[in-house]
């Protein structure tokens, strides 16, 4: 793999952060490029501590476009989540995928924000109305559909 | 198209000669002159000087350096007082929220001789590697350049451009990004700097005529929202919409919107063609007046409007007009001509299908002049002067006139949305309304038919022609006279018609309408008072009693004929005195 990755075409910056993400991976997050499209990665979060996702994986999709990194990644959750900033589609609200994202930030700050995310949801900032309005309601009822819905769609570690 | 200050100068000995009391010129301004106080308008180059007077004398009062300055006035939309104010109630909070943190003293960590850029990760030599002005976070050129591409490629947001260091926020100034970009992104760079001067500035708006580079700085608190452009275009500094004297800014957002829903509907009636009400041919609208002539043989004259006989409006017939009242041309069953109107009369669009057309013929006659004003101008002035051995100078009174008649148009246009929105309940309102707007409407075809069609013989002939002298006189004096008519107008209408109380019968006016009105050309008469009922006095009943009376409860002025309330110590329209005589 290290090989195929120093032979590509890739800018040094994705070949750098791709072999950093292989060799010294964040904890509770993995990141690997596809054999076909350096671009293209398949990701898993482990669900933190405490957080209604604890203890099983979500998939995700990132990718990186022509432009990166001045414009940021592409990052998309493939599990079904029920969380107020990640919509059905696994598109997720989050300021540094969008206007606050800087070239000086990396895949790993993007994984390790959404990691933060699943422990720390915002539902004054929705990207599901009905979620968010669930959240802010009931949260203790909000926390239970969460869990349930880990428990049915996301893997175990 | 911006009246000039001197006018009237040169035709004023015509006007007295001519009769016309020029008194009210001293009471009414005309609306851009006085609209001249409170506003500016700027071209590019203006408003760059404005961009560095405000530069400099914030970097003067603050003591900074140029580029604080810019970083500063952009934060605080370049308001210099708000930059001073908040700058000495707080510098260090205001140097936090704009990101103009404390410069580095020096390298405080020395750089390795090959240090990695921390966007692209390759190893750039030292010389490459460039920080911002306020923090000594390190990027190479590349990555710089880049980076700067994006956010002007974004849009307006690259003018408050950060470090991308993501909790530094170190404020990035024009001077590191002029020096890294590429020309295109440079020019760029300034049009965004420029166009925020106007669009962040709440004292000044861009006109919004397409094409138009001109920006306006207004001074609020000062009467009227008119703006006059250097383009020509007239507009409201407040709905951005063109301008719309008498009605307010609701009004016309109402309409507008009413306008859109209904287009469906008005199609057919903006069509430029109609048929003729005596041989039924179709007839074009070519000329921006309402008089219409058919074609021969016919050669029937009628109105646009509301397609009677033409011989019936205005002054010859002793009536006045009244192609603008809704309720006689109900009444008279004018509408009947086509099969398309019978079907509209049966439903509610009936009565805004009146305003409406009325509406836009006027626009379209405003365009029309418009267009004529330019080629007036460009052509047809030198022509006259060939043709009429005449100093180009001494043809001033042909454009004036011109003038005069887009902004007649512009108005006339908009009283009816005026009268569209004018409660049904309060019907003297009403009458007396539709009454003045009838006389504006006749004193402006007047106009309007002097400066398009008399003007033809002058431009025709071989050579010079005896009467152009005398046509001088009367075109001149329409102008003014319609110029005053409209002032008062709109002040009127402007004022709610509060002159006019709701007990007043309109039976004491009326009569002023046919006795005196058939005076020497086209003369206006400014008549008040509920002109009680259309389709009477049209037919001239009724005898003169211009000067004093006008019934116990009114006295109509000697000035302008306007019928007063019996309170009035001045008259409402002109302001002329009441003649002691009268009470
Ligand atoms: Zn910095
Ligand atoms: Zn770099
Ligand atoms: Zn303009
Ligand atoms: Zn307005
Ligand atoms: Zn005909
Ligand atoms: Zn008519
Ligand atoms: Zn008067």
């Amino acid at each position: 793999m290290a090989g195929a990755i120093a032979n590509s075409n890739l800018p040094r910056r994705i070949i750098k952060e791709t072999q950093r993400l292989l060799t010294e991976p964040a904890e509770g997050i993995s990141a690997s490029p596809a054999e076909d499209n350096l671009r293209y990665f398949s990701v898993m979060i482990l669900g933190p501590a405490q957080s209604p996702y604890e203890g099983k994986i979500s998939l995700l999709e990132l990718f990186l476009p022509e432009e990166y990194p001045m414009a940021a990644p592409k990052v998309r959750f493939l599990t079904k989540i029920y969380h107020p900033n990640i919509d059905k589609l696994g598109r997720i609200c989050l300021d540094i995928l969008k206007d606050k994202w800087s070239p000086a930030l990396q895949i790993r700050t993007v994984l390790l924000s959404i990691q933060a995310l699943l422990s720390a949801p915002n539902p004054e900032d929705p990207l599901d109305e009905n979620i968010a309005k669930h959240w802010k309601t009931d949260q203790g009822g909000a926390i239970a559909t969460a869990r349930e819905w880990t428990q049915l769609y996301a893997t175990s570690n | 198209m911006i009246p000039s200050d001197e006018d009237g100068d040169e035709i004023g000995d015509d006007e007295s000669d001519y009769g016309f009391d020029d008194q009210s010129a001293d009471i009414f301004q005309p609306s851009s002159k006085c609209s001249q106080i409170n506003f500016v308008i700027l071209s590019e180059a203006e408003i760059r000087q404005r961009q560095e007077q405000s530069i400099t004398s914030v970097a003067t009062v603050l003591s900074v350096p140029r580029i604080d300055a810019v970083i500063l006035l952009r934060h605080f939309k370049w308001s210099v007082s708000r930059v001073n104010e908040e700058w000495f109630a707080d510098e260090q909070g205001v140097r936090r929220s704009v990101g103009l943190l404390e410069r580095p003293t020096s390298q405080s960590t020395p750089m390795a001789i090959e240090p990695t850029c921390g966007i692209c990760f390759e190893l750039r030599s030292v010389d490459r590697m460039k920080a911002p002005a306020f923090c000594n976070h390190s990027f190479c050129d590349i990555c710089w350049t880049g980076y700067m591409h994006t956010a002007i490629t974004d849009g307006p947001g690259c003018l408050t451009l950060r470090c991308p260091d993501p909790p530094c926020g170190a404020a990035i100034g024009d001077d590191m990004i002029m020096s890294l970009v590429s020309e295109e992104d440079r020019n760029k760079y300034m049009r965004f700097l420029l166009r925020s001067y106007v669009e962040d500035n709440r004292k000044a708006k861009w006109c919004p005529a397409p094409g138009c580079e001109f920006a306006v700085e207004f001074v609020p608190g000062s009467g009227s929202y008119d703006i006059v452009c250097k383009c020509g275009h007239y507009f409201c500094w407040n709905c951005l919409e063109e301008a719309h004297r008498p009605v307010d800014c609701e009004t016309v957002a109402k309409w507008i919107l009413k306008n859109s829903a209904e287009s469906e509907n008005m199609n057919w009636i903006l069509a430029n063609s109609k048929p003729c009400p005596k041989c039924k041919r179709p007839i074009e609208k070519n000329l921006g007046c309402m008089h219409i002539t058919c074609t021969p043989p016919c050669k029937f004259e009628f109105c646009w409007l509301c397609l009677g006989p033409w011989s019936e409006h205005g002054e010859r017939t002793g009536g006045f007009y009244a192609c603008n009242r809704y309720e006689a041309a109900k009444q008279e069953g004018v509408y009947d001509e086509a099969e398309r109107r019978r079907e509209m009369a049966k439903n509610s669009l009936e009565r805004y299908t009146h305003y409406y057309e009325r509406w836009a013929t006027n626009e379209s006659s405003k365009t029309k002049a418009i267009s004529d004003l330019q080629q007036m101008q460009t052509v047809q002035i030198e022509k006259l002067s060939d043709k009429q051995c005449q100093p180009v100078s001494q043809l001033k009174f042909v454009t004036e006139a011109w003038i005069q008649i887009v902004e007649c148009r512009r108005v006339l246009k908009w009283t009816y949305a005026y009268g569209y929105y004018l409660p049904e309940m309060e019907q003297a309102k009403a009458q007396f309304f539709e009454y003045l707007q009838g006389e504006a409407e006749a004193g402006l075809e007047r106009l309007h038919l002097c400066a398009e069609k008399d003007l033809q013989i002058f431009l025709e002939g071989d050579s010079p022609n005896a009467a152009f002298n005398e046509f001088r006189t009367r075109l001149a004096g329409l102008t003014s006279v319609t110029k005053t008519y409209f002032e008062n107008l709109v002040r009127a209408l402007e004022n709610g018609l509060s002159d006019v109380e709701n007990s007043r019968s309109g039976k004491g006016a009326s009569s002023k309408a046919s006795g005196s009105s058939k005076g020497k050309s086209g003369k206006i008469r400014i008549l008040g008072g509920g002109g009680g009922g259309g389709a009477g006095s049209r037919n001239g009943n009724g005898g003169s009693s211009r000067g004093g009376g006008g019934g116990d409860d009114h006295w109509s002025c000697d000035n302008c004929t306007f019928v007063n309330v019996n309170g009035a110590t001045a008259c409402s329209v002109c302001n002329r005195v009441r003649p002691t005589a009268a009470f």
